[in-house]
């Protein structure tokens, strides 16, 4: 009798350790169990491609850097895209600036409209752009013999519109939400006082929101210099690097040139990362409030009413217009050259299977992104342990890192055995995984900081475990996050063409590459009508997802895919 | 609750990601023709086959890129549709599985490796090509001679493809240089440079182009041609006095594929008379005699030319081409 209640007891004891030792190191093991994934998912393709570019056939070199630099192209190429992203983000920025304040601040009848055609084309493909300033604006488009223009649509003037008016919907969304989760009070008290509208920008309205331009600000450098749809349509003979290393991998397989122009585009985008991290550093202006609240509609003074009227029509009126031409070319053979109206785009369903391929991979790259996310933020925010702030910055520099960058780092790390992936839906599922992290785990760590730890405390001295814990307390507070992480990376994952471009094989087709092929081929009817496809799948795809999160009540994250 | 959700929807997804995966005889190819030329291949090898063919649309130049880089754990089971110099390059590494197919029997040897490393389904060439409409309003004549193009008169208003993507490209390439020697066959292309408006991705290209008016002329390859012209686009083609260049479409087996077999009776169809006539159709000058439809009965004017070395020639004349024509742009 003795020994057995001996050895039970053991066995309970025994059993309590490892409960015991898991309830207080869980956060370490996930800890290193993220680490691990960031190593592998992010790191290391980052680093084979640093590799790649200094490491000849025979050894360590620096000729290819050499020679990138010693070329008058390489650096004309540098100095475009350069300039492509300043004038791109600083456009960008007063453009979605003004339509965020007019959807937050203005006139209520305008704020659905306005706000519905600023974020369409988040999920168009961004090329689509280019294609319809070619019909509209080319050497022999529509408007162009209608008053007999002579203008240079091919080039860089040709590049900027198109990437300006692709990336609108992006600074608009996250601006909007930084002017959302801004408190009005501060605003019409000063309104009150009798401030006037310019004043209250000046001296409330934009500093307060410094952090959340800055952030917008870098999002959309480091995109806009690293989508290559529009620059490989319209720039004729002007160099970009984007376009350019493209053709060093898909055209010549030179992964050593390629790797350089990658690692070259990288620089700008880290050193405005730290930038950016530094000017931010304890700026953080924490929601008052908690709440995203809409303004009351003040009276704007004509000052401030004019420009706004003006840049928010000139931009949903061009945004309208470029898919009102997508819509047009969809339903005819060959808009503008036989004007016949058909339906065959429509039937052509060799897209149909690519569609469902990005969708599939979209999912499955937000499920698990989302996941991911949470618990980064997470071990980020309550964990104690060397190396805390390392994954930190890790998980958040998905926002610095160029698209092509990862997609080349992918093809690199992952062809060969035992990490062979390629060829296979999961590499581009994971690609997107880690390039769309930063958005999630970020939303993640600003949930959490809004809670207190003496509540997850309170449940644990009540005995519950951590796990209990995790999934009672943590988790709800979390789901908002878990959801925007869901829906950014569902949504860029599914349009992103910069970085999986690299990594479709056959069988494995995405809409986004197809739809691209199509384009640049002269496919401009099946290109169009695939996207509009593309577009009422994915927005039927969000209302489910909307629908499905408001079912269970969960829904108050979906208001904010950026914190 | 909430937390099930998650885990329900997860699984739910995953669920998702593996159905789709059922088995049927299918293989993977790297396809270099057309985006609507490999729909049509595709469609023959099902009909006849049952094979359902995966594949992603790649010009010749992309597809020799990805096979260098992928050897030797190749992503595809075959490439049907690529240029002479990739499945040269293919048999000297030994890349391809060879097998000789009974099919093939009595094909010129022209259109198959004797050890049956490649098979080449049709010839393709380059052809100049006008926009109808734009040249009348210029008053502008189709020219008759390659070196007419380094009239001014043409400046920026031709386009043609960039060799370094596109395998057409390289094809116009050798050929010019094959007709003009070397030494003058490069100063011909950078004359031809300056009246070149820029160089397109993919070999086709330039057909669309030229056909929305977007510029009078352009060097483009012949095997979306006649579907152009059909479709409407206000096109007219012809092939200068000199002549033209030609290349092979290669098949191939790649090597490291488990489907062997349902690789072979894919080699087997395609050395029948019907594809033959698929591809004649189309415009290809096919190994099995079929009536062309684009060039009709009398065969176009073909350069002199030495493919072997065209394949060895191309990494250097890449090199020379951006050296040459690169560095001048404005």
């Amino acid at each position: 009798m003795a020994p057995a209640e001996l050895s039970l007891k053991l066995k309970a004891g025994s059993g309590n350790r490892v409960k015991d030792f898991l309830n207080a190191n869980l956060v370490n093991i996930l800890a290193a169990l993220l680490f691990f994934l960031l190593a592998l998912f992010l790191l290391y393709p980052i680093i084979a491609v640093l590799v790649k570019s200094i490491r000849g056939p025979s050894g360590f070199t620096l000729e290819y850097y050499r020679t990138f630099f010693a070329k008058n192209y390489y650096y004309r190429s540098l100095f475009n895209t350069l300039l492509l992203g300043a004038i791109n983000t600083v456009v960008c920025l007063v453009i979605g600036f003004c339509l965020a304040y007019m959807t937050t601040r203005g006139p209520y009848p305008l704020r659905k409209p306005l706000k519905v055609i600023s974020l369409v084309p988040l999920i168009a493909p961004p090329y689509l752009f280019a294609l319809s300033l070619i019909i509209l604006f080319g050497r022999n488009g529509l408007v162009t013999r209608m008053f007999d223009l002579h203008w240079q649509l091919y080039g860089f003037a040709g590049v900027v519109i198109s990437q300006t008016l692709a990336f609108i919907p992006l600074a608009y969304m996250m601006l909007e939400n930084t002017l959302m989760s801004l408190n009005p009070n501060l605003e019409e008290s000063a309104y009150d006082m009798g401030a006037s509208e310019a004043t209250i920008l000046r001296t409330i309205t934009i500093p307060l929101m410094a952090p959340g331009l800055l952030k917008a600000a870098l999002l959309i450098f480091v995109m806009t210099i690293a989508e290559f749809g529009n620059a490989a349509i319209l720039a004729g003979r002007t160099p970009f690097l984007a376009p350019d290393t493209y053709t060093m991998i898909t055209g010549e397989s030179d992964f050593n040139m390629g790797s350089v122009l990658s690692v070259v585009l990288i620089a700008p985008c880290i050193i405005i990362f730290f930038v950016h991290n530094y000017l931010l550093e304890g700026k953080k202006f924490t929601t008052i409030g908690g709440k995203p609240v809409a303004s009351e509609p003040r009276k704007i003074t004509p000052v401030i009413k004019v420009p706004l009227i003006i840049v928010t029509t000139a931009a949903t009126g061009a945004i309208l217009i470029c898919f009102a031409v997508v819509l047009a070319a969809s339903f005819y053979k060959i808009l503008g050259v036989t004007d016949k109206f058909i339906l065959a785009n429509y039937l052509d369903f060799t897209s149909n299977q690519a569609i469902a391929n990005s969708i599939r991979v979209s999912f499955i790259a937000a499920a698990i992104g989302a996941v991911i996310g949470v618990l980064l933020a997470y071990v980020i925010v309550r964990g104690k342990f060397f190396g805390r702030s390392f994954i930190e910055m890790a998980s958040l520099s998905g926002f610095a890192l160029p698209g092509t960058v990862l997609g080349i780092g992918y093809l690199l790390a992952f062809s060969a055995e035992p990490l062979k992936l390629t060829g296979g839906i999961m590499i581009l599922a994971l690609n997107c995984v880690f390039r769309f992290l930063a958005v999630g785990v970020e939303a993640g760590i600003s949930k959490l900081h809004q809670i207190n730890i003496e509540i997850e405390e309170a449940s644990a001295d009540l005995g519950a475990s951590f796990l209990t814990t995790f999934y009672r307390i943590v988790l709800p507070i979390m789901f908002p996050a878990f959801i925007a992480g869901f829906i950014y990376t569902f949504m860029t994952a599914i349009v992103s063409l910069s970085a999986v471009v690299f990594l479709v094989s056959p069988g494995f087709q995405l809409a986004a590459v197809k739809i691209f092929d199509a384009a640049v081929y002269g496919e401009i009817g099946i290109a169009s009508a695939t996207t509009i496809k593309l577009i009422l799948i994915v927005m039927l795809c969000l209302a489910v997802l909307n629908y499905v999160t408001k079912k269970t009540r969960l829904g108050s994250g979906l208001k904010q895919p950026v914190a | 609750m909430k937390g099930k959700f998650i885990s329900v929807a997860v699984a739910a997804i995953f669920c998702v990601a593996l159905v789709g995966s059922v088995a049927a005889e299918e293989i993977n190819a790297y396809m270099g023709t057309s985006p609507d030329n490999n729909a049509k291949i595709v469609q023959f090898i099902k009909a006849k086959t049952g094979i359902t063919v995966n594949q992603s649309f790649q010009s010749f130049g992309e597809i020799e890129a990805r096979v260098k880089a992928e050897a030797p754990n190749f992503n595809a089971d075959m490439i049907i549709g690529c240029g002479s110099s990739t499945g040269f390059m293919a048999k000297k590494n030994g890349w391809a599985v060879p097998y000789v197919s009974p099919a093939w029997n009595g094909v010129p040897d022209v259109f198959l490796d004797p050890q049956g490393n490649w098979y080449n389904i049709g010839n393709f060439s380059f052809v100049l090509v006008s926009n109808k409409d734009r040249l009348a309003r210029a008053g502008l004549t189709m020219p008759k001679s390659w070196k007419d193009l380094l009239d001014p008169k043409w400046k920026g208003e031709i386009v043609m493809p960039s060799p370094l993507s596109s395998g057409t490209a390289n094809m116009m390439r050798f050929s010019f240089l094959a007709l003009y020697g070397d030494a003058e066959g490069w100063k011909f292309l950078e004359a031809l440079d300056k009246n070149i408006h820029h160089y397109t991705r993919s070999g086709n290209a330039p057909t669309d182009l030229v056909g929305r008016g977007e510029f009078i002329l352009g060097i483009t390859s012949d095997e979306n041609v006649k579907k152009r012209v059909d479709d409407g686009y206000p096109l007219v083609w012809s092939i200068p006095i000199e002549g033209t260049g030609y290349d092979g479409t290669f098949v191939l087996i790649l090597k490291g594929t488990k489907k062997l077999e349902t690789c072979k009776k894919i080699i087997d169809l395609l050395g029948t008379p019907e594809f033959s006539a698929v591809m004649a159709e189309i415009g290809y000058m096919t190994p099995r005699p079929a009536e062309n439809k684009l060039y009709g009965k009398t065969l176009p004017k073909y350069i002199k030319l030495d493919l072997d070395k065209a394949a060895d020639d191309k990494p250097k004349n890449n090199d020379i081409w951006k050296a040459k024509l690169r560095s001048t742009f404005e």
